[in-house]
């Protein structure tokens, strides 16, 4: 099943601990939504008012939310992947390549005879591989946790996809684009922190795709810099994606939203931290964004 | 071929070479591509594997798996260093011989007696050299250091400092957690940013006297550090990389002044002041992370590793001192080898002692 693009997303960041704000507010929400229970009160919040789009990495807590939640058959799933903090993790004690290892290990036996990962505890096997063909196995790997909910689209993590842009690399992009249309039937989206970096790059490599990047009043993350990604917006007739909508919690929605007032933007990503929270933030993006 | 100055001048970019493909290696071959004056002419890493990725990446530059091999066939101005630490010292001998300016990733060696011979390397050459010591290039660092020299809370008396993380519940594998190669524990792979930190701050240290727990690993889990500085300021670390619910490491500088506090962490700088100073109101003040100015053209990995290589690259041009010299970073070495000396000894380390 397959949807479109909707104009509020409930984004995940709070669920996975992160906050901007202060260490205190992060321990809060790690706390807090370690209990899948919260987790679904903030998505029965959003969905009362009309917010199904849901943009997650997949994290035990989401995971076991979306299996809790009743309505999850309803909603529209952006899964970003891949997990980059679990690979990071991984790779300061195996390296790089061995935290791929270790996500290999977790293929089908479908998938490693594909790949011919028959000697996984050894790193040459893996990297002796076509990386891209790993790459394609790790996208459906990733998506597999997924599978049974409706997608309406599949984010590259930004990290990856900064990575690709900084290497000079079109090719993981193309496979990226072309692996999530062709399979999985719904609009590939790349996340980035550099959006005015990236855009131009991707009209040069002539890749027309869903761009995710921190879009605010405040110009919090706005890369090379707030006036250069605004131009962008005006005039690369992509389809953007604003995150970072409330400069990591430094706006309040009613200074936040209305700045989006006639720009070219498509959706808005918010994550939220309680369900007070989730009805003021969507309430006021509906009424600023004439939703 | 390496080390021709001349042709840094004729063509302004300065040609680099990435030896060591790991996780930071990576990062450093993405941000170099993304400098205008710079150039990823070459990459290294014994791992001859690493070829095909190489290849497939994107990335234009050759690979070898000999550096000697690069040094000899590829034109380059400046390496960046990102291997094992055990590895710094070979590797740093070589492309100071070949000419090269040399940045290494931190720590600047495993041990204190390596990191000397690692800054003696330039003391007879004219070579640009820097350290990795990260938080020298983060913007709210940066402010907490521009409101302390500003005196703002007037005469620093003490500080208490903590970096966490949570990565060690278990044995661990790789050369993080081998002493051999990377020197220590937590405090040289993790806290050693903070010992640059509270060095640039407060430092000269005069005296350390430390206690260190090995929890997991034969390396040390957590230390705590009293430090003895100059202007009789005292201060201290408590460190630990097996503390839950710290996703990323986080640092927490709390300074005492006599005209207030200051607070340092990863998301802000909260100021308390007796009485309005230098334009700050009395009381409460804080200055958050997200309210500074985007400074870099470019992000990739973590807040700062963009600037810290556009400063390596201008002062390679310019032939200027980077902000974190290997110098900095002998000094920061001398720290966490007085703090081992102490935790091993159970007694006070003066600084001197540590030659």
């Amino acid at each position: 099943m397959t949807m479109g693009l909707e104009k509020l997303i409930l984004g995940s960041n709070a669920f996975e601990g992160v906050s901007y704000i202060s260490r205190t507010q992060a321990l809060h929400y790690m706390e807090h939504f370690a209990k899948e229970d919260n987790i679904v009160a903030i998505l029965e919040a959003a969905n009362s008012l009309g917010v199904r789009a849901f943009m997650c990495s997949n994290c035990p807590n989401i995971m076991a939310a979306l299996q809790k939640f009743p309505k999850a058959g309803q909603l529209s799933l952006l899964p970003v992947i891949p997990n980059a903090y679990e690979y990071a993790m991984e790779a300061s004690e195996k390296g790089v390549l061995g935290a791929v290892l270790t996500k290999a290990k977790g293929f089908s036996m479908y998938q490693k005879v594909r790949l011919g990962l028959r000697a996984l505890t050894k790193i040459k096997s893996v990297i002796s591989k076509d990386v891209l063909d790993l790459l394609l196995e790790l996208i459906h790997f990733e998506l597999a946790g997924f599978e049974k909910y409706p997608l309406g689209g599949v984010v590259l993590h930004g990290q990856v996809t900064d990575l690709a842009l900084s290497s000079g690399n079109p090719d993981i992009l193309t496979i990226f684009q072309d692996l999530v249309r062709d399979s999985y039937e719904v609009e590939p989206i790349l996340a980035t922190h550099n959006f005015g970096v990236l855009l131009p790059q991707l009209i040069e490599w002539k890749i027309k795709i869903p761009v995710l990047g921190p879009l605010n009043q405040k110009g919090f993350m706005m890369r090379p810099s707030k006036d250069e990604c605004e131009k962008l917006i005006e005039e690369s007739g992509y389809t953007i994606i604003a995150k970072k909508v409330l400069a990591g919690g430094r706006l309040t929605p009613e200074e936040a939203f209305p700045y989006f007032q006639g720009k070219k933007v498509e959706s808005f990503v918010c994550g939220i931290g309680s369900v007070p929270e989730a009805y003021h933030t969507f309430s006021v993006a509906k009424s600023a964004l004439k939703i | 071929m390496a080390g021709e100055r001349r042709a840094v001048e004729e063509s302004k970019k300065v040609r680099i070479g990435v030896i060591g493909l790991g996780k930071l290696g990576i990062l450093h071959t993405g941000l170099v591509n993304m400098i205008p004056r710079a150039e990823l002419a070459g990459l290294a890493d014994i791992n001859k594997q690493l070829a095909k990725y190489v290849q497939q990446s994107g990335l234009k530059a050759p690979f070898f798996s000999d550096l000697g091999q690069m040094l000899g066939e590829v034109p380059l101005d400046a390496a960046i260093v990102c291997t094992p630490a055990s590895a710094n010292l070979g590797i740093a001998e070589k492309c100071v011989q070949a000419g090269l300016d040399v940045f290494i990733e931190k720590p600047l060696a495993h041990t204190f007696e390596a990191a000397k011979r690692i800054a003696a390397l330039v003391s007879q050459k004219e070579v640009v050299h820097a350290t990795g010591y990260l938080f020298a290039h983060m913007g709210l660092f940066k402010k907490a250091k521009s409101l302390l020299e500003a005196n703002v809370i007037g005469a620093v008396h003490r500080f208490r400092s903590s970096m966490y993380t949570s990565e060690v519940f278990g044995r661990k594998k790789g050369w993080v957690y081998d002493r051999s190669q990377s020197g220590g524990g937590v405090v040289i792979n993790v806290a050693s940013h903070l010992l640059y930190l509270l060095h640039w701050y407060f430092g000269p240290v005069r005296s350390v006297f430390a206690q260190a727990k090995n929890i997991y690993l034969d390396v040390e889990d957590a230390a705590s550090v009293i430090f003895e500085c100059g202007r009789d300021v005292v201060g201290s670390l408590d460190t630990s990389w097996s503390v839950p619910g710290y996703r990323l490491p986080y640092i927490d500088v709390r300074v005492e002044g006599d005209n207030g506090t200051l607070e340092l962490n990863n998301d802000y700088i909260k100021l308390y002041l007796y009485k309005s100073q230098k334009g700050f109101a009395k009381e409460w003040t804080t200055i958050y992370k997200i309210d500074l100015p985007v400074t870099s053209k470019f992000e990739l990995g973590a807040e700062g590793l963009y600037e810290e290589d556009q400063d390596f690259v201008d002062c390679c041009l310019d032939r200027t001192s980077p902000a974190v010299t290997w110098q900095d970073g002998l000094e920061v070495q001398r720290l966490i080898e007085a703090i081992y000396r102490s935790a091993e000894g159970r007694a006070v380390v003066g600084l001197e002692e540590v030659e």
